[in-house]
């Protein structure tokens, strides 16, 4: 079985493996922006080489990122024909009984699919392939700590997730043995109709319920223990440090967002919307 | 009668995946009718793999179990007859207590049997007397009992099915010395009362040696020894080759034979060795006076 | 005992609870006793003879109803409020390892977790890197620092929690049931480890258990009986009193229940004896005197 606290994490020693959690963020942030501002068929060609080359410099194999959009493909379906179907501008191209295909329709459906994509992608290679979970939270937490002097609780929020982390695995064991103990009591959770199906997990939720619950209790104890009393005071073994490539992966990310600002407004040839 | 055998099983997780691991090597075992097996292993050796195809919680990769003679996988659909037949008490077994009653939760195993409520009413009653659980406790939450009194309540859960075959994994783990003593005894009680096999996984040699008529011993998924409690206490050095210990009273044996006390060589009980004493007492008194 | 001064002193003290029918259920019942630094003292008891609330009370979970309790001849808990500020500074100096390994681990890799204890107490990163490396060298988990904890065995886990409370250099830890869910290997490298750091880096040890053969590995038993204290001595004095012990249904161990047999078919044995090659040497020793066995 996968490790289920890796999340989508591709295992890897890229450029983007190594990166600074921070500096990736920030990149998702400027690559997501990039993509939004695009307007223009020049514009979507220089963000898909771009996307390309990011690709390319992360390692993770292409078939891997699709596997990613097979789950988003209903989503990217229901777009796609709400734009097709339901935008009224533009030259009329296509008629039958009520349904009606403009041009502007086509023109926005593939802006559209084409923006999810690069979303799915951009955002898998600078965030959820390159980077654990964990360093996730903790590229977060640290981002974000400026907010903690507008009571934000930015340290609570990290620790919360990291424990969630923890525990997910010890949870999902726990599932497996209190389902097992069950079965083994002649529980039978795959027949009957659907309310008694819904009532047979019961003898699975309540005890688990009562697990995490007891759990939690003990944790708390033993962080307490441990000199636990929240963020204040808090210091870190690994204190993140940007280093050269994290700057370099950041500006490339500005100068992305700055072309296609560009771009749209003075090289407007083939401006597809707007 | 209940006859439950192994006969060339073996049990591969994840097999076909690069992470495939052999848990069980073509085990092939019979636990005697009516007696208390121990089932003594590494962490690691196959005990738990062991216990959950007893009851069909999982399937053999390949090799069959026979309960009655009959293989338990002839028909998949039934195997949760078999599970009525063969009850299985996992490792702590409190975390699986749900209902709002002691009562109602030792009750779910018989619910699901499908009994008439006069027969789970006196099945419940019954269970929790094994257990020793008073009856008082039953129309208490399960949630409000101490430690030892829900352990003792889940394992009356798996007793009211009236299983032929009762397979414990641990069930005295983690408890006090009163606490194990009084799960232990109750097991017994069951085992005598309904004529029923009783399977014990456990780590303590001194419980096995107290309870079980007959121990199995596992080690990297293959069967390593089997006999007679004694006999295969016998084997002390065998064991402790593949890291078991044996009861502190058999080490004690053999230490005192090396001293040059003439011993039996199947001494696991503090009851036993002290009667062995007497005996060579008793025999050398003439010896010595003549 | 030696005129060392205690760690710890416990004057007097009581702790009820309240029960889920609500009535008052004592836990405690003014007890006292003195720690001696350095020392490796087993408490031991059933279930619900006080234990745990004993080892709550110590690092301050819980404060005392009645009576106070000293850390280094310093007055750190008692009736009424606490100092915060004290209870942090007691906390960092008397560890504790809980019972359940999975339970207190928080982090998700192992030396993430060992250095949650150093972070709380505000240590500069470089340092928290050395105290993190060296309580995983203790421990002998080095080659797992960049681990998983749930992939981990249960002595395993168990030892990165005792990392995780070196981390913080205490000078006291407890050790409440920390062996009681572990299989016999497991239990085996917790008591290693224990032995180790009592005798090389003279940390004081309170070990709380229900196994007697664990409780011997101490200088010092103490048992607990309805909250107070029923028997306080060496191991040797501890297990000569057969019959105290299997008063309130404690198991004394083999050996010492075999001597104890063999003593009433009029053999004389020495008492305490709880070490294998001892009995049988002891048992070998009597018989041979008594003219029962020729050599």
């Amino acid at each position: 079985m996968r490790d289920i606290t890796l999340g989508q994490y591709y295992p890897g020693n890229s450029v983007l493996h190594r990166a600074d959690p921070r500096a990736k963020l920030v990149c998702a942030i400027l690559y997501i922006a990039a993509v939004f501002m695009c307007r223009s068929a020049l514009a979507f060609i220089v963000i898909i080489a771009a996307t390309a080359v990011s690709i390319a410099l992360s390692g993770i194999p292409l078939r891997v990122l699709l596997r990613s959009m097979k789950s988003l493909i209903f989503i990217i379906i229901f777009t796609a024909f709400i734009n097709l179907f339901l935008t009224t501008s533009g030259e009329l191209l296509f008629r039958f009984y009520f349904i009606k295909i403009y041009s502007k329709g086509i023109i926005n459906t593939i802006v559209m699919i084409l923006r999810i994509t690069l979303l799915i992608a951009g955002s898998g290679v600078f965030l959820t392939y390159t980077t654990t979970p964990i360093a996730l939270t903790d590229g977060l937490e640290q981002l974000l700590a400026p907010l903690r002097k507008l009571r934000l609780p930015v340290h609570e929020f990290s620790m919360m997730m990291t424990i969630a982390l923890r525990f997910i695995p010890t949870l999902v064991e726990e599932t497996d043995k209190i389902m097992n103990a069950q079965k083994a009591r002649g529980a039978d959770f795959g027949t009957g109709s659907l309310l008694s199906r819904a009532r047979a997990l019961l003898p699975i939720l309540i005890p688990l319920f009562i697990a995490a619950f007891r759990r939690a209790d003990e944790l708390a104890i033993a962080m307490e223990c441990r000199c636990y009393h929240g963020g204040e005071g808090r210091t870190r073994m690994n204190v993140l440090h940007l280093r050269t490539p994290d700057f370099a992966i950041m500006a490339f990310c500005v100068i992305l967002c700055i072309a296609a600002a560009l771009i749209n407004t003075y090289i407007p040839i083939f401006t597809l919307i707007g | 009668m209940s006859g439950i055998r192994l006969d060339g099983v073996s049990y591969v997780y994840s097999a076909g995946m690069p992470y495939e691991k052999k848990a069980l090597d073509n085990i092939s075992v019979e636990f005697e009718d009516g007696k208390m097996t121990g089932i003594i292993g590494h962490t690691g050796s196959g005990k738990s793999t062991l216990v959950q195809l007893l009851n069909g919680l999982l399937k053999p990769t390949s090799g069959k179990i026979y309960l009655g003679g009959t293989d338990i996988w002839a028909e998949p659909k039934k195997i949760r007859s078999v599970r009525f037949r063969v009850g299985l008490v996992m490792q702590y077994p409190e975390y699986q207590l749900f209902d709002e009653t002691v009562r109602s939760d030792i009750a779910f195993g018989p619910r699901n049997m499908g009994l008439s409520d006069a027969e789970i009413k006196e099945r419940v009653v019954e269970a929790a007397r094994f257990a020793g659980l008073d009856e008082s406790l039953l129309d208490k939450s399960p949630f409000e009992l101490s430690g030892g009194q829900k352990r003792r309540a889940a394992i009356a859960g798996v007793m009211a099915m009236r299983p032929e075959v009762l397979v414990l994994d641990e069930p005295a783990a983690g408890l006090d010395p009163a606490g194990r003593e009084s799960v232990l005894e109750g097991i017994r009680r069951y085992g005598r009362e309904n004529k029923a096999t009783v399977i014990l996984v456990s780590h303590s040699m001194e419980d096995m040696a107290e309870y079980c008529d007959n121990i199995v011993v596992l080690s990297r998924g293959q069967l390593y020894l089997s006999g007679k409690t004694s006999d295969v206490f016998r084997h002390w050095e065998m064991l402790t080759k593949v890291g078991l210990g044996v009861p502190m009273i058999t080490r004690v044996a053999a230490e005192l034979r090396r001293l040059g006390v003439p011993m039996d060589d199947d001494i696991y009980t503090v009851s036993g060795a002290v009667a062995n004493i007497a005996a060579i007492m008793a025999g050398k008194e003439g010896g010595s006076n003549a | 005992m030696s005129a060392k001064k205690p760690i710890i002193e416990i004057k007097n003290v009581s702790y009820s609870y309240e029960s889920i029918d609500g009535r008052r259920i004592s836990a405690l019942d003014g007890i006292s006793l003195s720690i001696e630094r350095g020392s490796f003292v087993a408490v031991l008891g059933h279930n619900g003879s006080g234990k745990s609330t004993l080892a709550k009370l110590l690092n301050m979970i819980l404060t005392p109803e009645k009576g106070e309790i000293y850390f280094d001849g310093e007055r750190v808990s008692g009736p009424g409020d606490i100092d915060e500020n004290v209870m942090y500074a007691v906390r960092r100096r008397v560890g504790m390892v809980h019972q359940n390994p999975d339970n207190q681990i928080v982090a998700t890799i192992v030396e993430e977790d060992v250095a949650f204890g150093p972070e709380n107490l505000g240590i500069p990163p470089q340092e928290i890197r050395d105290r993190v490396d060296a309580a995983l060298a203790a421990v002998g988990m080095t080659e797992y620092a960049r681990h998983a904890p749930h992939r981990l065995s249960g002595g395993q886990k168990q030892r990165v929690a005792i990392a995780g409370i070196l981390a913080m250099m205490p000078e006291c830890i407890i050790f409440d049931e920390s062996t009681a869910m572990l299989d016999p290997s497991g239990r085996a490298e917790v008591m290693e480890i224990i032995k180790k750091l009592n005798k090389e880096r003279n940390i004081t040890i309170i070990l709380i258990t229900h196994d007697m053969m664990e409780a011997a590995m101490a200088d010092r038993i103490v048992i607990l009986n309805d909250g107070r204290v029923y028997a306080d001595g060496t191991p040797q004095e501890i297990f000569s009193q057969v019959d105290r012990m299997r008063a309130i249904k404690l198991d004394v161990p083999e050996t010492t229940a075999f001597m104890y047999e063999l003593s009433s078919l009029g053999l004389t044995l020495p008492r305490g004896v709880f070490n294998v090659r001892e009995c049988a040497e002891a048992v070998a020793a009597a018989l041979f005197a008594a003219g029962k066995v020729r050599v």
